[in-house]
């Protein structure tokens, strides 16, 4: 019985740490800076205000939210396009050279992006892409190997057995795969989706050496614009956060389960 | 040819039984030819993608390491230069000296945590979905945003962390001006993010393990401890890879956090090698110089995943395919 209750307690202190920062966040972003100076920061700051949210807002971080929705839309809608087709392609047609390309698309997983900051943001100045919507999305545009590594995987543990009889009744490759395949894939979909939204979501180096006007700037670059002009202003910092992890959060509420089936997708079940 | 054959020499694999009843028709080296045309163009996109964003910017990057090449300037062609001025380049040894002992400070800590909660989740606990939700609720959290909120907690006057220790009677040090602190903070976060994630795939490792296992060693007498190290932790050594390799490729890679807290200070001692490539690159505009320190980032990863790898192919049967 000591030992559940233990259990419970270490669960409950692990969880709490896990929230805490999140918890700030929300309790700061509605305080009042009179209020802050007055309170603990884990403590509410009552009557709650909405103001820092409204400057932060009007700030420009309206502006930034839009384009980094558009940027998550735009991604995760060509990571899906573009890595169903390639990742059927080489779980389930044959073609010279599968073998060797897909391993190479496994070695590509390697390489960290980090590496290759230097020259695409060159190949971008060369094409005068810089500081444009092309710039920003092109690199993750068409897909990434992991998301074609996890489909690719997904593909193989499909019976085939449906695709055949759909092939004898003379349906292609084509067909097959949007009205047979695709509807038996909402789950790894789902997964790959889920996680593509979070990582354009939270990028930051790509656009932050990519970008520099308001027509492109993301949200992410613009929170780290706020440590630079203001100090740290907790209220306004916090504020920012808030619009920056609330949606991201939602996401998660709405949709964990196919954050935990990422784990089986990866094989390592 | 009808379609239906076109279409299944298009087909690998399990389904040959009826492949061979539409054999015949066309050659096989036909088949062939007409089962690339569709295969070639799902593929395109992507490919095209992997070469143009990644194998040929990686190239990119190991032939601009054998130049010059400032912003301003045009790019000169200098040999080893630039490796010669990396090998005298104590503040880049540094640099990597501090990414090491950032992964040291982070992946076993993270690591145990991660199975350790695992552990814990695993004894039929009532909610593990709820305890499992939250533990990973800080992976998915922006990390730039996160690394600005943990600067404010780590604030040593106003900061949440030392006025909670101040209530426990501990005052605080200055957690992100402080040399000997800045790196173990900046860890710390980096635990707090992705410990509950790892948990996430130790948790899954842990429920394909066979109970009848952990029954017959309790019949033979074993203690919880001899089960622990005889069979848990062998039968997580496919996880425990995977777990490790893409932690470890995260945090050689570490950014957005050190940009938020520290800025690569105080007095250089979280400049890890990564933030240091940004800085030469996109502060001093030296091309030339950034892609030699980028070249050895891709090689100091490359070697340790490659150890990683013989480390632990003696030690499981991982399979890729």
């Amino acid at each position: 019985m000591v030992k559940r209750i233990a259990l419970y307690l270490t669960l409950a202190a692990g969880a709490l740490v896990s929230v805490f920062p999140y918890l700030l966040v929300v309790l700061t972003a509605l305080k009042t800076p009179r209020q802050l100076n007055r309170t603990e920061p884990w403590e509410p700051g009552l009557p709650p205000t909405l103001e820092n949210l409204d400057k932060v807002l009007h700030s420009g971080f309206a502006g930034y939210l839009g384009n980094t929705l558009l940027m998550t839309a735009a991604l995760t809608a060509g990571q899906l396009v573009f890595t169903t087709f390639a990742a059927y392609a080489f779980a389930r047609l044959r073609f010279r050279g599968r073998d060797v390309l897909f391993w190479l698309y496994v070695a590509t997983m390697m390489v960290p992006s980090a590496v290759t900051m230097i020259p695409l943001f060159l190949i971008m100045r060369e094409l005068h892409l810089v500081n444009t919507w092309w710039g920003l999305l092109a690199p993750y545009l068409l897909g990434t190997p992991y998301g074609i590594f996890l489909m690719r995987q997904f593909f193989r543990a499909l019976p085939a057995g449906l695709e055949d009889a759909a092939r004898i009744d003379g349906a292609g490759p084509l067909t097959i795969l949007l009205r047979i395949v695709l509807p038996l894939s909402r789950p790894a979909l789902g997964t790959l989706a889920i996680i593509t939204v979070i990582t354009s979501w939270n990028n930051f180096m790509w656009p932050l050496i990519i970008t520099s006007g308001d027509d492109t700037k993301v949200v992410t670059v613009g929170i780290a614009g706020l440590k630079g002009s203001i100090g740290v202003d907790p209220n306004q910092m916090t504020a920012a956060a808030l619009i920056a992890l609330v949606p991201m959060v939602a996401v998660f509420i709405a949709f964990q389960r196919y954050i935990v089936r990422s784990v089986v997708l990866t094989g390592l079940k | 040819m009808t379609s239906s054959a076109d279409h299944l020499a298009g087909q690998a694999g399990p389904t040959s039984a009826v492949e061979a009843g539409a054999a015949g028709r066309p050659s096989r080296l036909r088949r062939l030819r007409r089962s690339n045309w569709y295969a070639y163009l799902f593929v395109a996109p992507s490919l095209f993608g992997v070469f143009a964003f990644l194998l040929l910017p990686l190239l990119i990057v190991l032939g601009l390491s054998l130049f010059h090449w400032e912003l301003l300037s045009s790019p000169s062609f200098a040999g080893l230069a630039n490796y010669r001025r990396l090998a005298g380049d104590g503040e880049t040894w540094h640099s990597v000296w501090v990414t090491v002992l950032f992964v040291l400070l982070s992946i076993p800590a993270q690591t145990v945590l991660g199975l350790l909660l695992a552990l814990l989740l695993n004894q039929r606990v009532k909610g593990v979905a709820f305890y499992r939700a939250l533990f990973v609720v800080p992976w998915m959290a922006t990390p730039i945003v996160m690394g600005l909120v943990w600067t404010w907690i780590f604030d040593p006057r106003d900061g949440a962390l030392n006025k909670l220790l101040g209530v426990a009677g501990v005052s605080g040090p200055d957690w992100l001006t402080d040399p000997s602190w800045a790196l173990p903070s900046v860890a710390m976060v980096n635990v707090w993010q992705y410990s509950g994630y790892t948990m996430l795939f130790f948790l899954a490792g842990l429920q394909g393990i066979p109970q009848e296992l952990y029954d017959a060693a309790a019949t033979d007498g074993a203690s919880p401890v001899q089960r622990f190290f005889q069979i848990t932790l062998p039968l997580l050594n496919p996880t425990t890879f995977f777990v490790t390799v893409t932690n470890l490729l995260g945090a050689f890679q570490i950014f957005d956090t050190v940009y938020a807290m520290t800025d690569g200070g105080p007095s250089g001692s979280t400049e890890v090698l990564n933030f240091r490539i940004f800085e030469t690159a996109f502060r001093q505009f030296d091309f030339g110089y950034a892609s030699t320190l980028a070249a050895l980032l891709f090689l100091l990863i490359l070697a340790v995943t490659l150890a990683q790898v013989r480390f632990f192919a003696k030690r499981t049967t991982y399979d890729l395919s």
